[in-house]
């Protein structure tokens, strides 16, 4: 297995070039993995580029972590490509932050359909709010569930 | 005419007009109580027996796994990795111990390896006959209830000798698997699968030429390939609808990579493409099982790996029976992940079944939507 990551680098490259502001940091994790960060205004235009110019159309889902000591949420979302065999294992990792107190972002729904129950997903387990989510309603819990969002770090098992 | 200056009376159906287009729908709760396999409810809206809408509502069977994963060391999470699909456990296991070993550095040894594959395809063979014979309860088929179930026992017998128990094996662990091939193991497997794959063959004759399985299945419930792909559908699903995406091929992990086979598609995207991808995969992973055995090299099964989560992060992919499982997990040095999340086959094609049943037949609803092979609990976690 080689050490260098070609392909890998010439996406990030690619990325760069085309927002050099907008593209916080762009890294080669290890083999076939990508971490993207973007500021939160400028995702939807970064989203759009990577599933119209560089073949990412297949989303395999999204993630939220609650990093709350540095009082904010990171939002990921998993994207992979179909239409670009020749890439099919090169995950990409396309994150944001948002503040723990004013946790908003803009839904990529419209962008990837698949995308929409792994946003509710986080909106009932981390409290987020999607701007534009067709149907920001719980999806796991039950609708007349009144706790905080459990999947927040505060949140405890009474066992634990 | 009298004094009345009342509208004329609405309509029973509360609607001036029936002939209005929308003017009739009904919504109907499919559900919660085993509206297939494990909790869920389908909110299906229909026009006549036409179904304009359904809508998934899951939840019923949510355990909250991604919160309790982040409570408990590494090793003592491995159980509780496999409980959303006890019929797949091996494979869940598999995205769950690749992704620790990711962040450890830690490649297992070769035949460990070997062995991995070798749960998995068995575990593959098993959920799609699981899932066969609750679709033959869809059908009113009781023939392709019982086979299947009956002949799953092939492959529960060959797993509880290689690793102690029928379904939830645990067997992969961090560093290798937990036991070595019993005595006489290989001439067992290569017997049984031999005479499964005969068995296959008289499935294909009374099961899947059968005009009470095809009338329902051909053209019902079509996913289009450009569909799928958009909304992130995985597995036999995506396969069934013309998309030659497989990770054993795409990314190849564990022996994979030295192993010879096919990934099976379907160009049509209907039930009856979904059902053959999963039957041809059977007899697939049946070949892979033999060529395992053959293959694998003699050798340590397993290589020390600390119960530890290095600081870093990692996202590991496995193609489970029902698609793509994955761990995107998050380390921090300690013997439990700051975050392990965990993204299932099921979880992802939750997002077909509406896109499948729309203006699906209301009696078609029940084998269209079981072809996605959607596994509740999988898809709670």
């Amino acid at each position: 297995m080689s050490l260098t990551h070609e392909r890998e680098d010439s996406l990030i490259k690619t990325l760069k070039e085309n927002f050099p502001t907008d593209i916080k940091d762009a890294t080669t994790v290890r083999r076939s993995r990508i971490n993207v960060t973007v500021a939160p205004e400028k995702i939807v235009d970064v989203a759009l580029f990577l599933r119209d110019k560089l073949g990412y159309d297949h989303p395999t889902g999204v993630s939220a972590v609650d990093y709350n000591r540095e009082s904010r949420f990171e939002i990921v979302y998993h994207l992979t490509s179909i239409t670009n065999p020749a890439q099919r294992d090169i995950l990409i990792n396309l994150k944001e932050s948002v503040p723990r107190n004013t946790p908003k972002a803009t839904s990529l729904v419209k962008i990837w359909p698949g995308v929409e129950n792994f946003e509710r997903e986080s909106i009932e387990m981390f409290g987020l709010q999607f701007e534009g989510h067709p149907r920001p309603e719980k999806l796991f819990l039950n609708d007349n569930w009144d706790g905080p969002p459990p999947m927040r770090k505060e949140v405890r098992f009474p066992t634990d | 005419m009298t004094t009345t200056d009342k509208p004329a009376q609405e309509s029973a159906l509360g609607s001036p007009s029936p002939d209005e287009p929308g003017a009739q729908t009904l919504t109907l709760s499919v559900g919660p109580q085993h509206s297939g396999s494990g909790h869920m409810r389908l909110i299906v809206e229909l026009d006549g027996d036409i179904i304009l809408n359904a809508e998934p509502d899951p939840g019923y069977v949510h355990r909250g796994i991604e919160k309790i994963i982040e409570l408990r060391n590494i090793i003592r999470s491995i159980p509780v990795i496999e409980r959303p699909s006890i019929i797949d456990a091996s494979n869940l296991n598999h995205a769950w111990v690749k992704a620790i070993e990711e962040l450890q550095g830690v490649e297992p040894p070769a035949r460990g390896q070997y062995l991995r594959c070798l749960l998995n395809e068995m575990n593959r063979i098993m959920s799609h006959l699981y899932w066969l014979s609750i679709y033959g309860v869809f059908l009113g088929h009781t023939t392709m209830f019982m086979w299947p179930l009956g002949d799953r026992e092939l492959f529960i017998d060959l797993a509880e000798s290689l690793t102690g128990a029928r379904i939830t094996y645990s067997y992969l662990v961090p560093g290798g698997v937990r036991r070595d091939l019993p005595q006489g193991f290989a001439e067992e497997a290569i017997k049984r699968t031999e005479y499964f794959e005969k068995r296959l063959d008289e499935y294909e004759n009374i099961f899947f030429k059968n005009p009470l399985f095809t009338s329902r299945a051909k053209g019902v419930g079509v996913l289009s390939r450009q569909r799928a792909i958009e909304l992130g559908a995985t597995g036999p699903t995506l396969r069934g609808s013309g998309v030659d995406a497989d990770l054993r091929k795409d990314e190849p992990y564990a022996a994979y990579g030295e192993l010879d086979f096919k990934v099976h598609t379907r160009p049509d995207g209907d039930s009856y493409s979904r059902v053959m991808v999963h039957v041809d995969e059977m007899r697939e992973s049946s070949q892979l099982i033999r060529q395992i055995l053959k293959k694998m090299p003699s050798g340590p099964i397993r290589r020390k790996a600390p119960i530890v989560v290095p600081r870093g992060e990692a996202y590991s992919r496995v193609e489970s029976a029902r698609g793509e499982c994955s761990f995107y997990m998050i380390g921090e040095g300690g013997d439990k992940p700051y975050r392990a999340r965990f993204i299932t086959g099921s979880y992802r094609n939750m997002a077909a079944i509406s896109a499948v049943l729309q203006g699906v037949r209301l009696a078609d609803m029940p084998t269209s939507w079981w072809s996605i092979d959607y596994w509740p609990v999988e898809a709670d976690r």
